[in-house]
């Protein structure tokens, strides 16, 4: 469905901007305005199998304590290579490292290793964020102080996400390294795609229902009120087919990185739904693709 | 010429065919009263009557983002035409139409391959599909995209495009050497109403043009008809003036022992159902021919398979560079 088709009903109170809670929870809801959410979920499956079949199953790690603190590394073999993780998105409840390991072959065939992140589901968390945060920096940490047991150079991590997996790729870049023990320019630039920035209006829609957000989690995992920790360039992007708050995010976010004088790049993808944004990640002659792997300087 | 058509009265067909293939899916008196429900008419093709079969000749139907898709094909040309640099563009013919864009590589005698638009006979232009052209140029092929008449300026008839396609072809190989192209690996790719067309290439009797039998050296075809039996009775006769000599000559699944090269064929899982059969049944029919034939399916409509033809490792992209045995980089 298009903006245009969308019903009209009677305009309830403003809730954030020029929307009502309706126009709100539609804007955070991405199955109203990319029907084919499941078709492209299956065709990433599809692909994710067809590309593990070409490479081989990838060397999974665990990265912490927990059961489901593993990442999958496909590794190239080119000797001391730059390093991409990705992490994943589903609105912070599903999907799976597995399932995006379409994008891999791109990276691993132009001499990068490249890895996905597994991490809990907000339904395992209490409905909490923070922890989900917590996991992903610990698998960067993780990244950086074993890249030499893979082949990998610990110098050049770079970093990319989808969706609420961009929200937590901006936690990472805007992270306090000291308190993971590594340095604080351990990430060397990011792609964050169709992802989010500020919880608030997040908060105010009906993501409510499962996320439990807190003023803490908010202001915390908020990367567009902690860009004084920003230290890598960045690429931006959304797709022209995606909600209205998935596009006014990504773009009020990369204006606030270069008000704030850090480097950014944003991509906008015309024509582009939210999921088939992720897709172009895999395709090395994409918007996407092309950007990162020049990011990368492979 | 416009793009494929894209009409309100399709729009208009989209909405009344999905509501009536609930209602006949349900089969339920119960069911909800939907505005557009109909009584399934007498069976025209296989278990189809003709509203269905109609339906599964127009591929809006099946595709409601076929717009977006056809403005972001448009769009990506567009890039890789400002990264590539503008094609060389020749004539292989007398008439005006009888022009092809050449996207060159930079290595020496590489291989070709000769990509057929699709269009439903009807519309599309060389410039708007070159959107797999970096796919070959970076792996160290040409990538050659023929113009052609359409239907209705051919009166009706397909049998001018088939002619032109194949002397674009035998032009090719004739004239590779001087674009830098290796003349014994010409390939041939088409999508569409184009794989129907690079198909009938695959059945030329190459005597006529002047050109080996061998010229073609492997085919992709994607989302093609190979029987012009159901397309004949479905509303494309409308503008298609099927003649009993065109609908054979042209139905390249009833010609297939002169077919003497590899083909892969494929189809998106959400094609319309003709769509699926028409590549499924010949598929099966190249095979049992002894023909050496692969059959790739994913989870894509009509217009999004084509976008996989621009990714190195997309489902279209890695198999014709595996088939041109090349890489990605080349």
């Amino acid at each position: 469905m298009n903006q245009a088709a969308k019903v009209q009903d009677a305009k309830g109170p403003l809730v954030w901007l020029d929307m009502d809670q309706k126009a709100l929870d539609d804007a955070y809801d991405q199955l109203v305005y990319a029907p084919n959410r499941d078709q492209v979920h299956k065709r990433n499956m599809f692909n994710s199998d067809r590309v593990r079949a070409r490479l081989g199953a990838p060397k999974r790690v665990a990265y912490g304590p927990t059961a489901m603190e593993q990442l999958d590394i496909f590794a190239t073999t080119k000797p001391n290579a730059p390093i991409n993780v990705f992490i994943h998105g589903g609105a912070w409840r599903t999907r799976a490292a597995k399932d995006y390991a379409f994008m891999a072959e791109a990276y691993v065939r132009a001499g990068a290793h490249w890895i996905a992140l597994d991490f809990d589901g907000v339904e395992n968390t209490k409905g909490d964020l923070l922890p989900m945060a917590d996991q992903v920096r610990r698998a960067v940490a993780w990244v950086y102080n074993n890249a030499k047991s893979f082949g990998g150079d610990p110098n050049r991590i770079h970093v990319s996400g989808q969706s609420s997996g961009a929200h937590l790729a901006g936690c990472v870049v805007t992270t306090d390294w000291k308190d993971y023990g590594v340095p604080s320019d351990i990430v060397k630039g990011a792609l964050l795609c169709s992802g989010m920035y500020d919880l608030k209006p997040v908060r105010l829609s009906k993501r409510s229902d499962y996320v439990a957000f807190t003023d803490e989690s908010e202001e915390k995992l908020s990367s567009q009120r902690r860009l004084d920790r920003l230290n890598c360039p960045l690429i931006v992007s959304y797709g022209t087919f995606e909600t209205p708050e998935f596009q006014r995010q990504n773009r009020e976010f990369a204006e606030a990185v270069k008000q704030a004088g850090k480097p950014v790049t944003l991509l906008v993808g015309d024509g582009y739904n939210h999921f088939e944004m992720a897709e172009m990640i895999g395709n090395p002659l994409s918007l996407l693709g092309a950007a990162m792997l020049e990011q990368m300087k492979l | 010429m416009a793009m494929q058509d894209q009409s309100p009265t399709r729009r208009t067909v989209l909405s009344h065919a999905v509501a009536g293939a609930a209602v006949i899916a349900s089969g339920a008196a119960s069911a909800q009263p939907a505005p557009a429900a109909r009584v399934k008419g007498p069976l025209v093709w296989l278990d189809m009557d003709q509203q269905a079969l109609d339906d599964a000749y127009d591929q809006a139907v099946y595709a409601p983002n076929a717009p977006q898709l056809h403005k972001r094909r448009q769009d990506k040309c567009k890039e890789v035409r400002a990264r590539l640099g503008e094609p060389r563009r020749l004539a292989y013919g007398p008439t005006p139409v009888e022009m092809l864009d050449i996207y060159t590589t930079k290595k020496p005698n590489a291989p070709i391959n000769v990509f057929i638009h699709g269009g439903a006979w009807r519309a599309g232009e060389a410039w708007e599909f070159c959107d797999a052209a970096e796919l070959f140029v970076h792996a160290g092929a040409h990538f050659v995209v023929p113009d052609f008449i359409d239907v209705i300026a051919a009166g009706g008839s397909l049998m001018p495009m088939a002619e032109q396609v194949r002397r674009a072809v035998a032009w090719v190989h004739k004239n590779a050497a001087s674009f830098g192209g290796d003349p014994s690996r010409i390939f041939i790719s088409g999508r569409s109403s184009g794989a129907h067309l690079a198909g009938t290439t695959l059945i030329a009797d190459w005597k006529e043009f002047g050109a080996p039998a061998d010229v073609i050296k492997g085919a992709l075809l994607s989302s093609g008809m190979y029987d012009l039996k159901p397309v004949r009775l479905s509303k494309r006769g409308a503008y298609v003036k099927f003649t009993d000599a065109m609908e054979d000559a042209l139905s390249t699944q009833r010609h297939l022992t002169r077919i003497n090269c590899p083909v892969i064929v494929a189809h998106g899982t959400y094609e319309t159902p003709e769509f699926q059969r028409q590549t499924r049944d010949f598929a099966a029919a190249l095979k049992a021919a002894g023909k050496p034939v692969t059959l790739l399916t994913g989870h894509y409509n009509h217009f999004e398979m084509p976008e996989t033809l621009q990714n190195p490792y997309g489902l279209l992209g890695r198999a014709v560079l595996e088939q041109m045995k090349l890489t990605a980089q080349g």
